[in-house]
């Protein structure tokens, strides 16, 4: 090994690295990263050695670190002389094989291709590898990439991290000679702080001004510690810095120790980070070995050492001088400031610290001077930073981006939105210390300032993307948990404050939790924050105040209605599919009870729970599906399906008196009181139900002819025939409900009139307002407006639709309104102008009416409506859009494009939105929000107007039939309480306490989720019956044997 | 200074010895000494006469050595297993559910649940079976977020674990020392 001591020799180093790195034969390098290890890396590149052994060609093989998505491990980077640099992802052991035959045939892996790179600057130096490819994109281009600008990062994952021979090949260590030739130490000072570059450990303290302290401090020796004690959970920037490119780090401190006078460097790496302690160790022996480390550095006569230290598993080391305690081997407890460690640092000798990632920004601020530096980022934060993106997002890795760069950039743009079709729900910056910014608040740039007022920190650079089923409360929790976990224990607001908090915390999450926790917490988060002596209990604070700040309803579901919406807080539910669903049936139980043929028992279990179970076991949305359990092992458990055949052998038979008669007597004693309930649709109906067995006076009101509201008026015929929901809603009449039909609330009897004969008021009139759309040409003959039409076609009146119909829309109302339009002999298209899975509609009625002959145009906006001479639909014309910005609602906003389309039809059906129709409560003193629904109190569901309560699309805009029944439950659960003035025991006592199995099951069945069949596309042109015709009695039964009875919590004992 | 003690096993204490003189006088010196001794010792702990032999031996009161070993997650002062099962505990596997897997690994090798205090989980859960053949743990970290979640099980890193996976690498574990 060369001693480089002259320039001569470090060309010529610089030359055998470059022979290596763009050599004259084909180099294949596999990502050797702990990611790309944990992924198999290891075992590729044997099989890489094996196959090009066999081919008898001749290779350069060798390992490289990591270049930052790590979503895409194992990556290898492939190149063959005179082309460009491929970057090939998710490559195994099987593939080694195969990709070496293709380069020496001359081809590239067209599945594994990844990206190319033609030119590389490496800020240092620039690597020229060649043009071609032009099928394959740049890297740049790459979603993951674009927009990155690769400053710190500018050598991981394409040198060899155990190379010295190729990070001088890329421009390494040029800095520093230039440096030790120039011989202008406060030169360099003055570069760094003209560059404005801040800590990147998180405090963001102007590294120029701590250089020059050290350097102007005067003492016998002095220390440069790097502190490489990563210990936010979620960040893994410096590891990769490390484990990729420890050499820059190298450089950088040698820099330092020159410009102010020390003479010994220290990094601090954590324990858990062996790969990175093995490539520092390594790099600073060979640094040794070139005379880059040690005496008479590059024969320059500067001298400086670097020790390496690993720490011990205390998060609070991170603190400087909580670092420094432990160098000089005591616990890791801060020490009050001043004296600055630039003054007294370790053994009271003048010492500097500096994180990783600022020593990485050194070489290229001496290489390309400040001016450059500050092109990048923003005016206050000049430079880039390095980013984990993790957590709940589609591509996670390590992204570089321009301080300023705002969150949604990054989680949509980069980290291309959510993952399993989830909702995003926020994002935690910063680690423990800082905190979590909700969706609406993507916008913010990232940068030391901006997210400070949002209550958060940009720290280290962790940014967790969460969803909608991680929650807030668990991530507060969660937090504190750590930081009353690492506290050193000096303080005792951070020691015994932390651990209030937490304990307040674990009450809240396991249903303990009260109102006054949240004050409390408030009062503790202040206290810990201004009275601690470090940064671990000044920022801890943050995750909690930042999560009751910008989620505080969550908080208080857990607290007040001692829900976790999230269903993560297991204590506080009985089982998944029990949280999720609107009306918290208790599935395991009626399954379990119709597994032990307790038909009746189970009957009356899903009719308690769920007044409208045959219709819902229709139309439900069914989230359940989504959470069960047994979805991990093969598919989820068919409830809905089951809860259908229970209520249909039930409701549908001679069973149905005795089923009434039982339910009948559940009813409490006649109250006296009298409730009116407005709207005979499914919030109406289970509001009426539950507060007749509550013994109250109902009469609920509708303009229609029939009770059921959309299920009856909406709804088609071949999804809900109309038998099942007479007989549902005369269960409800025989409990003894009066139904006022032909009546409008509003109109034939006023609110005002309602308050006068009632004790109270229900409000669930809906949304049968069709939204209004700018459209010319609506006013044309065979416009129809969707719910009309559908109210007309389930009233049995003729309707005249065309022979071409087009709807546009993409609900379910949509949908509803294609199936009758097929029924009918058209020829239908759906114009919807976002794309498929941005539909509303539920996925199995969109694909049913596909079946039946649909054809869905995405990505089309209606335009205007063109009319033949006489004034009908001749045609609609559409712009198509493409997919812009992501709005608030987690969704891309179609943009108009040039492109214009045609649709020949002869009828337009419009169905792109409900509202509700506010004439009924003109200056009836309810307060109404801005998007036209009723505001009510979250928990007790009334209004401003005093006993007139509102729930149901009324209030939420239009949503779905069990959303709906589920206010109606609640709702009547609220009125009860307020008209009998107490909240104990009256609606508990309606729910049978039912004796079955409470051991988990033994015989679980291995059987497959079984599904309904389905009439075939012919039949249900000729005819009106239910497509779905629901499971037979041994499915249903198979079925519920396939529940794992997650309601069945066993404490583990030996 | 008084008289050293001497070790039962006069192989460590050469160890001890050499280590000491490797490490005096440089900054870490603590840390770095503690450190080689726990790995060199085959269950993996610093026992209380070695902490003993350490504190005579650099002149340091016992109580400061006994404050530094359990300041630090990574001391030992009770016997590892023959296998260490750490799961991390992180932000990114906490949200990709690494608390269950903790659960349940802990139900698999019958370290039952009820042994935590009132506050919740153990902090630095550090638990071994009655037969000495597993423990488990926690790590707040390990780096590895793009894994997530991620167990490390005798010291290598594997990624994407769910409960299932873990049950069949511990059981292959279980296999082997029979």
């Amino acid at each position: 090994m060369p001693r480089i001591e002259d320039i001569g020799v470090f060309n010529s180093v610089r030359e055998t690295g470059m022979g290596k790195l763009v050599p004259t034969v084909p180099r294949i390098a596999v990502g050797m990263g702990t990611c790309g290890r944990g992924n198999g890396a290891e075992g590729l590149y044997h099989a890489f050695a094996e196959a090009i052994d066999h081919s008898g060609e001749n290779f350069f093989l060798t390992s490289v670190g990591c270049f930052g998505a790590c979503c895409q491990e194992p990556l290898v980077n492939v190149r063959v002389p005179g082309q460009p640099l491929l970057i090939l992802r998710q490559v195994q052991a099987s593939d080694a094989g195969r990709i070496v035959h293709d380069v020496i045939a001359g081809n590239i892996t067209p599945d594994l291709v990844y990206c190319k790179v033609e030119e590389w600057d490496h800020i240092t130096g620039v690597i020229r590898y060649g043009h071609g490819y032009p099928e394959v994109p740049a890297w740049s281009e790459v979603p993951f990439f674009k927009g990155q600008k690769k400053i710190v990062l500018r050598n991981c994952g394409l040198i060899n991290p155990d190379d010295i021979e190729e990070y001088i090949a890329v421009g390494g260590y040029q800095a520093l000679y230039k440096t030790l030739i120039d011989a202008k130490p406060e030169a360099i000072v003055e570069q760094i702080k003209a560059a404005k570059l801040r800590g990147r450990g998180g405090a963001g303290y102007l590294t120029g001004n701590k250089w020059e302290f050290l350097r102007k401090a005067v003492a016998d020796q002095k220390f440069l510690i790097c502190n490489a004690d990563e210990g936010d959970p979620g960040a893994y920037m410096n590891r990769n810095e490390i484990e990729s490119d420890p050499h820059s780090m190298i450089e950088g401190m040698i820099i330092g120790g020159y410009v102010t006078g020390a003479t010994q460097g220290i990094i601090y790496v954590r324990a858990e980070y062996p790969l990175a302690v093995h490539r520092l160790r390594k790099a600073i022996e060979q640094a040794h070995e070139y005379g880059i480390l040690g005496e008479n550095i590059l024969g320059r006569g500067f001298k400086f050492d670097i020790e390496l230290v690993e720490g011990a598993g205390a998060f609070v080391c991170g603190e400087e001088t909580a670092l420094i305690a432990s160098l000089e081997g005591e616990a890791g407890r801060p020490r009050p400031r001043p004296p600055f460690p630039a003054q007294k640092g370790l053994w009271g000798k003048p010492s500097n610290i500096n994180n990783v990632e600022t020593w990485y920004n050194i070489a290229p601020i001496v290489t390309k001077g400040p001016a450059w530096f500050t092109e990048t980022g923003s005016a206050k934060s000049p430079g880039t930073k390095v980013f984990s993106l993790v957590g709940k997002v589609h591509s996670t890795g390590l992204v570089e981006m321009p301080l300023g760069t705002t969150l949604k950039t990054f989680v949509y743009d980069i980290g291309e939105g959510g993952v399993g079709g989830r909702t995003i729900k926020s994002v935690q910056t910063g680690g423990p210390s800082g905190g979590c910014i909700p969706h609406e608040m993507f916008d913010t740039p990232v940068d030391y300032e901006s997210l400070a007022q949002l209550g958060s920190i940009m720290g280290s650079g962790g940014m967790v993307v969460m969803d909608e089923d991680n929650c807030m409360v668990d991530v507060a929790r969660y937090f504190i948990e750590f930081t009353n976990s690492e506290s050193c224990g000096k303080c005792v607001p951070c020691r015994v404050g932390l651990n209030k908090s937490l304990r307040i915390l674990n009450r809240i999450t396991t249903g303990g939790g009260r109102m006054q926790h949240m004050e409390t917490m408030e009062e503790l988060s202040r206290y810990i924050r201004d009275c601690s002596l470090c940064g671990l209990g000044q920022s801890a604070p943050n995750p909690v105040m930042t999560t009751m700040r910008h989620f505080r309803h969550e908080f208080e579901d857990h607290i007040v209605a001692q829900r976790c919406q999230a269903g993560v807080c297991t204590e506080l539910a009985l089982s998944p599919c029990e949280n999720s669903c609107p009306l918290h049936m208790n599935i395991p139980r009626f399954l379990q009870l119709y597994k032990e043929e307790r038909l009746d028992e189970a009957f009356d279990s899903v009719i308690l729970d769920n007044p409208l179970p045959a219709s819902t076991g229709r139309v439900c949305q069914h989230p359940c599906d989504e959470r069960c359990r047994r979805l991990t092992m093969d598919a989820s458990v068919n409830m809905r399906e089951v809860h259908r055949f229970i209520a249909d052998s039930v409701l549908l038979t001679d069973r149905f008196e005795a089923a009434a008669e039982r339910l009948a007597k559940r009813a409490l004693e006649h109250t006296g009181r009298k409730v009116a309930i407005a709207g005979a649709g499914p919030a109406g109906l289970t509001a009426a139900f539950y507060l007749a067995l509550l013994g109250h006076d109902v009469t609920v009101f509708d303009p229609l002819p029939e009770a059921g509201g959309m299920l009856r008026f909406a709804l088609p015929e071949y999804r809900l025939p109309k038998p099942a929901l007479r007989r549902e809603v005369e269960l409800i009449e025989r409990l003894g409900v009066k139904f006022a039909l032909n009546t409008r609330v509003g109109t034939d009897i006023s609110l005002n009139e309602l308050d006068e004969r009632f004790d109270a008021a229900f409000l669930a009139i809906g949304t049968w307002k069709e939204s209004w759309v700018y459209l010319p040409g609506t006013e044309l003959k065979g416009v129809y407006p969707a719910l009309p039409l559908l109210e007309s076609v389930a009233k049995g009146e003729a309707v005249n639709l065309g022979r071409k119909v087009t709807v546009i829309g993409g609900g379910n109302a949509a949908i509803d309104s294609a199936r009758t339009a097929l029924r009918k002999g058209a020829e239908v298209v759906v114009v919807y102008r976002r794309e498929r899975k941005d539909m509303p509609a539920i996925e199995e009625e969109t694909e049913a009416a596909e079946k039946e002959g649909a054809r869905i145009v995405f990505l089309s906006a209606p335009h205007r409506i063109i009319s033949d001479a006489k004034g009908n639909v001749k045609a609609l014309e559409v712009v198509k859009t493409r997919l812009g910005e992501y709005d608030k609602s987690g969704r891309r906003k179609p943009v108009l494009t040039e492109e214009v389309q045609r649709i020949e039809c002869d009828s337009v059906v419009l169905a792109v939105g409900e509202t509700v129709d506010l004439d009924f409560c003109k200056a009836s003193g309810l307060q109404i929000k801005s998007d036209g629904t009723i505001e009510v109190d979250r928990y007790r569901l009334e209004s401003s107007r005093p006993r007139f309560f509102a729930g149901g699309d009324l209030v939420t805009g239009a949503s779905n039939v069990s959303n709906a029944m589920a206010f109606g439950k609640r709702a009547a659960r609220a009125i009860d309480e307020q008209l009998m003035d107490s909240d104990v025991g009256r609606w508990a006592s309606l729910f049978p306490k039912m004796q079955y199995e409470q051991t988990p099951p033994k015989d679980v069945s291995e059987s497959g989720r079984h599904t309904p069949h389905e009439m075939t596309v012919r039949e249900r042109m000729q005819s009106s019956a239910e497509v779905v015709m629901g499971l037979s009695a041994e499915d249903s039964h198979e079925e519920a044997c396939r529940c794992l009875r997650c309601d069945i919590k066993v404490t583990a004992s030996r | 200074m008084s008289a050293l003690p001497t070790l039962p096993d006069g192989g460590e204490q050469a160890f001890i010895d050499q280590t000491v003189t490797r490490n005096l006088g440089r900054p870490g010196a603590l840390l770095g000494i503690l450190e080689a001794i726990q790995e060199h010792h085959p269950h993996k702990y610093l026992s209380a006469e070695v902490l003993h032999y350490v504190a005579a031996k650099l002149d340091i009161p016992l109580a400061r050595i006994y404050s530094f070993a359990t300041f630090y997650a990574l001391f030992n002062l009770d016997p590892q297993g023959d296998h260490t099962v750490c799961i991390c505990r992180g932000t990114a596997c906490h949200t990709r559910n690494s608390r269950n897997l903790l659960e349940s690994i802990r139900l698999e090798l019958g370290l039952g649940l009820n042994d935590d205090d009132a506050s919740g989980e153990a902090d630095k859960l550090s638990l071994t079976t009655k037969d000495g053949k597993f423990t488990v743990r926690t790590v707040a970290c390990f780096g590895q977020c793009a894994l997530a979640p991620v167990v490390e099980i005798n010291h290598r890193i594997c990624g994407h674990v769910n409960e299932r996976t873990l049950q069949r690498e511990v059981r292959a574990l279980e296999r082997e020392a029979e």
